[in-house]
């Protein structure tokens, strides 16, 4: 138990949707061990996005407790929620989410700038995490400058920067098409291999299957949870 | 934890210059404000350095009796006639004040000047006795001035006033040569100082000539102004209080009945002068702060749409660990960059608005070191006031809403 990366117990997560509560967790309970890459899967609807936001510490649960690195996770106000998202987490997303007026380095530094490290320190990191993602030649370019492989991929280096405990994908491959997309997701595979741990999102069988372990999710809850 | 100040300060330079047309716009307000205050504090500073000056070449004890107030009167001009004060009154105050030195009576008229081929109108004729120069604090530049003799015996002499002599002869010696003042010539005996100007008005523009010369040429009927120089500064009040009973009781004033002649004093026209800066000062307050209070609103309201159109980069940072005092700190700053870079907009108009006062009028105008460092302090804390609520608001964004905002 104490080996765990993540440890979410009994997890729910109530919206209020206008006067209506909404449950979109119900008592949710998932251990993911370090070095383990995880694909969560469901239908829309199933609180996929939910959880995403709760294990990236952009959400708290409504109740359940949630252990990321052995830090209690629930309990954390804003301020300590964005140092953990700093420090342990590094974000995909679907729509990249690159900053349009930074350059491919100024994105990758940001999550750099945050955790306070120097000018020079950052510029060789992100400079080495860029190269470590095969954009070595777009280090200087605008988002707008690069086609959606390699958006995602400034996104990738910016997740892998500031060495998080682990890596949240979410639908990584939805706005790519089907060639730059098996592209990115060999870059998990490889990601994988060398030891990150990541889980990602989505409704594309393609994309779980290259994940080890598989979780399915049915109105709040673990449905099914397979090795592959 | 916090990110670097330059870091922050390229960041939100470069998010300003995508919107240079918007941000110019915004901090237009501002530099209206700022201009206005730094060009009216210069004007007022140079119109106080003259001030100063001239107040001190008019002669600081000297005490004028005339028929009226000096200076500006605010609100309606009701004047009963008052009968005219007289020689026989300069004479009487002389006589029989103990704590007056000297008294000076002086009489004005406006004459055309004529030298040779050379003419000047309009120029002030003064007609007067001889401590005249004493009392108003002129002095001789060369030749002499009046004496007993030359009132007494009614000479047609004259004293040149710098601008007088310069206009007439120019660089030709002027002493003994024969002027035609109206219709009636005189003979150079002096030239004085100069002396410069007070309120725009030299007072180098003159003549002088002997009250009993003046009274001959131009009648006998206008009133006297009588100036007066008491002992010392200590008699000042004291000369003051004997003139004023000796004139009630010589112009039968009954008790109780306002004054119907005036005693001035230059300190009077300083009070006055305070009193219209004071206004002036009111008035620039009132602009600048509103101005900047306009300013102020444009640059909160931008900085709300800026917060609006940004939150999805908003909620990009706050996920990659921007905790909620570093998103505050960096609208802060934006807001605090623009209303500075308005502030030295404005400080540069300001100055260059003074400067060219000063080259077009004899506004010695200048901005002073302190008042352009608080138009850019305040600029900045305009910013800082009204780019709080934008930066609270944008800091309170959730991240989860500020991601799927599109």
């Amino acid at each position: 138990m104490n080996g765990d990366l993540i440890r979410l117990d009994n997890i729910e997560k109530t919206y209020m949707v206008g006067q209506i509560p909404v449950n979109a967790l119900r008592g949710l309970t998932l251990a993911v061990t370090q070095r383990e890459y995880l694909a969560i899967m469901g239908p829309s609807g199933s609180g996929k996005s939910t959880l995403m936001n709760i294990i990236g510490c952009l959400d708290v649960p409504s109740k359940g407790s949630y252990h990321l690195d052995g830090n209690d996770v629930s309990a954390m106000n804003d301020d300590q929620l964005a140092a953990i998202r700093n420090r342990k987490i590094g974000f995909v997303f679907q729509t990249f989410n690159l900053l349009p007026r930074a350059t491919a380095l100024g994105n990758v530094e940001v999550p750099l700038v945050y955790a306070g490290i120097s000018a020079k320190t950052r510029r060789e990191r992100a400079t080495s995490v860029l190269e470590r993602v095969g954009l070595s030649d777009r280090i200087h370019h605008k988002p707008a400058q690069l086609s959606g492989g390699q958006r995602q991929r400034v996104a990738v280096a910016r997740a892998l920067v500031n060495r998080p405990s682990v890596i949240l994908a979410d639908e990584p491959t939805g706005n790519l098409d089907s060639k730059t997309g098996a592209e990115i997701m060999d870059l998990f595979q490889e990601l994988a291999d060398a030891g990150n741990t990541i889980i990602t999102v989505t409704h594309d069988p393609m994309v779980a299957k290259k994940a080890r372990r598989v979780v399915r999710l049915v109105d709040g809850t673990v449905a099914e949870d397979t090795i592959q | 934890m916090f990110s670097s100040v330059p870091e922050r300060l390229r960041s939100s330079y470069e998010s300003l210059r995508q919107h240079k047309t918007r941000s110019i716009l915004t901090i237009l307000g501002i530099i209206i404000g700022i201009t206005t205050v730094i060009a009216l504090q210069s004007m007022v500073n140079g119109l106080n350095k003259t001030v100063e000056r001239q107040f001190k070449s008019l002669g600081a004890d000297m005490i004028s009796v005339n028929l009226h107030e000096w200076g500006i009167r605010f609100g309606p001009r009701m004047r009963k006639p008052r009968p005219r004060l007289t020689m026989d009154d300069s004479e009487a105050i002389g006589e029989l004040c103990p704590s007056v030195a000297t008294v000076a009576p002086t009489l004005y008229e406006h004459q055309r000047l004529r030298y040779g081929s050379h003419t000047m109108g309009g120029v002030e004729v003064v007609g007067t006795t001889e401590p005249f120069t004493r009392i108003e604090n002129y002095e001789l530049d060369y030749g002499r001035f009046l004496t007993k003799a030359d009132i007494s015996r009614r000479k047609d002499v004259t004293v040149l006033g710098f601008d007088a002599a310069q206009g007439l002869f120019g660089a030709e010696q002027s002493l003994g040569k024969r002027i035609r003042i109206g219709s009636r010539a005189y003979e150079v005996i002096g030239v004085l100082k100069e002396k410069g100007a007070i309120f725009g008005e030299s007072l180098d523009e003159l003549v002088i000539i002997p009250a009993t010369t003046f009274e001959k040429q131009f009648g006998r009927l206008r009133t006297v102004n009588i100036s007066v120089l008491p002992i010392d500064r200590a008699h000042a009040v004291a000369a003051r209080e004997e003139i004023r009973i000796l004139l009630r009781r010589r112009r039968k004033v009954s008790p109780g009945d306002p004054d119907n002649f005036a005693i001035n004093t230059a300190q009077q026209l300083v009070d006055q002068y305070k009193q219209l800066t004071g206004v002036i000062f009111a008035a620039m307050v009132g602009i600048g702060g509103l101005s900047l209070l306009v300013g102020g609103i444009g640059i909160m309201n931008i900085m709300l749409v800026s917060v609006t159109e940004r939150t999805r980069e908003i909620g990009i940072r706050k996920a990659l660990g921007a905790t909620r005092r570093e998103i505050r700190f960096q609208f802060l700053t934006e807001a605090v960059i623009l209303c500075g870079i308005g502030g030295i907009i404005g400080v540069l108009l300001g100055v260059g608005l003074a400067i060219l006062t000063a080259r077009l009028s004899s506004v010695p105008a200048a901005a002073t070191p302190g008042t352009i460092l608080i138009g850019l302090t305040f600029s900045s804390s305009v910013g800082l006031v009204f780019g709080a609520l934008p930066a609270i608001r944008a800091a309170r964004l959730n991240p989860i809403d500020a991601l799927r905002h599109e």
